[in-house]
């Protein structure tokens, strides 16, 4: 019992990694913009088809597909921002309908492209397993939470440390205040759609890489991103690497110990729980605001 | 260096701005005052981009027409702005809110000024302080100026940076924004509700009172002006009495 918990931990672990990444294009979207993206699990989907045409056409190695899945995620989340940044009226309301329209016309592009077949890896190299202790996973899930926790520190790294990272918190933090010291906030919002867009690519890869895909997921990875955005709370990268481990984490517990037809409920009760006891998630500050 | 042709702000049926031109150059220290709901900070708004004034109005500066111009590139020309209620960018810390608007509003980078910054506007113990937390009011209304000086400006628009302070702050604060006029050459722009205050720091005073400019002149001209005095402070002057 003890090692199938262990196992359930460390499944959890590295589901979480890849949830992180996705909660993180969300995060930093609606920090600037103050926009929730509904179709940015859309984004995460094509990109993961992306993966599934250079394998199942081009023979080669799903992770071959990375370039071609950031220039589409990157574009699509770039035309996401365009249309968004055209709403002048209640943005913030007209924005939810607009992106989850958006979300729906690619779920159904997907599914006219390429049927409502479940797609995973063939690539053996990718599923053979790897052992560390009593503990195993797939090649691919390994690899896929290590560059999910390689681009997670990046993505911290530029945050903190670059000029248009520094842009970003700035007009996350307070939009006019921003522009008043010389940032324009249209460049810095786009930019943070098309970082998010290529965060969104990487996860796609990895999804599909890892783990099985089919044209519904989107929308499941949306919400899932959403509820790891609350719990951590706006404005932590880390805190979002936090939240994206224990939902994974709970998500595989409930699995192995009760029901996998509990798993997207569980992530709903924590949501719930956490909402209730701390409104400001689990690393936020009632301070950051104001 | 700021001129305003004939501005004129509207928010629906009010008037909030009516009809307003004003010149100021960058040897000048001005003050803006008037009762509550004056408008004045609305004409800030105007100034920095933040509201649109109506069809007919301009705003020029050092020659510029830059009524249609966005926030961010007035920022760049040389306007540098505090609020009222201070407004930090609170996930950076108070160094980093210099640098950013060093960077993007000067278009450059230079460590030592920011470390000078920091020092005149005693902010150095608190530079590495995230701007979120553990900054008294004081500090805050320092931070505002000190973003603003970081952009590098030439005319700094202060709103009521002031207010609030204890008698013995707001002169050292005074001190220093005059240090700033002198060795800067900073032209400035201060809404102010004390009287004293704006009489010792600024050459010349302007006046709103429900959205129009009923005085422009020095302080001794304005003060002693028996309009300004049934407006602003809502009594007579012996002048007005005795007539």
């Amino acid at each position: 019992m003890f090692e199938l918990i262990l196992q359930a931990l460390y499944s959890g672990l590295l589901v979480g990694g890849v949830y992180a990444l996705i909660a993180l294009g969300l995060a930093l979207t609606f920090g600037t913009m103050r926009v929730i993206n509904l179709a940015h699990g859309e984004l995460v989907l094509l990109a993961a088809y992306m993966a599934y045409v250079v394998e199942s056409r081009l023979q080669l190695n799903p992770v071959f597909a990375v370039p071609l899945a950031v220039l589409v995620a990157c574009t699509c989340s770039a035309l996401v921002y365009l249309l968004v940044d055209r709403i002048r009226k209640n943005r913030e309301l007209n924005s939810l309908m607009l992106t989850f329209a958006i979300g729906i016309i690619i779920t159904n592009a997907v599914l006219l492209i390429f049927s409502g077949d479940v797609r995973s890896t063939g690539s053996p190299f990718m599923q053979d397993a790897v052992q560390l202790g009593p503990l195993f996973s797939m090649k691919s899930e390994l690899g896929a939470f290590v560059v999910s926790l390689v681009l997670v520190l990046a993505l911290w790294q530029w945050l903190s440390r670059s000029w248009y990272g520094r842009a970003v918190r700035a007009v996350s933090s307070n939009r006019d205040a921003a522009k008043l010291m010389g940032i324009n906030p249209a460049k810095t919002e786009l930019i943070s759609f098309i970082v998010a867009g290529a965060l969104a690519a990487c996860a796609g890869v990895a999804l599909y890489s890892s783990s099985v895909v089919h044209p519904p997921l989107g929308h499941a990875l949306t919400v899932k991103a959403f509820i790891i955005t609350v719990l951590a709370g706006v404005g932590s990268v880390p805190g979002v690497l936090a939240a994206a481990l224990l939902l994974g984490v709970t998500e595989a517990m409930t699995v192995t110990l009760w029901s996998s037809a509990l798993q997207e409920l569980v992530g709903m009760t924590l949501f719930l729980v956490v909402l209730l006891v701390l409104p400001n998630g689990l690393f936020g500050s009632a301070k950051r605001r104001g | 260096m700021l001129e305003l042709d004939h501005v004129t702000v509207r928010f629906g049926g009010l008037t909030a701005v009516q009809d307003v031109s004003l010149r100021m150059g960058s040897d000048q220290v001005v003050g803006l005052v008037g009762p509550n709901g004056a408008g004045k900070t609305t004409l800030f708004n105007v100034i920095s981009g933040l509201v649109r004034p109506a069809s007919g109005s301009r705003v020029l500066f050092d020659g510029r027409d830059i009524t249609r111009l966005p926030l961010h590139r007035r920022a760049r020309l040389g306007l540098g702005r505090s609020f009222q209620i201070p407004q930090p960018m609170h996930e950076l810390t108070v160094r980093e809110n210099l640098i950013v608007a060093q960077r993007f509003g000067a278009g450059r980078v230079d460590p030592q000024k920011i470390d000078r910054i920091l020092e005149l506007m005693e902010l150095g113990e608190q530079a590495e302080r995230d701007a979120a937390n553990g900054l008294a009011l004081q500090e805050l209304k320092r931070l505002e100026v000190a973003k603003a000086l970081a952009t590098e400006p030439k005319l700094l628009l202060l709103d009521e940076v002031l207010a609030g302070l204890e008698t013995l702050a707001k002169r050292a604060f005074m001190a220093k924004l005059r240090e700033l006029h002198e060795t800067l050459g900073l032209g400035i722009l201060i809404i102010e509700h004390d009287i004293e205050t704006i009489s010792s720091l600024c050459h010349r005073v302007a006046v709103l009172d429900f959205g129009q400019l009923i005085a422009d002149g020095t302080p001794g001209e304005v003060f002693s002006n028996p309009d300004v005095i049934r407006s602003y402070t809502g009594a007579e002057s012996a002048e007005t009495q005795h007539a």
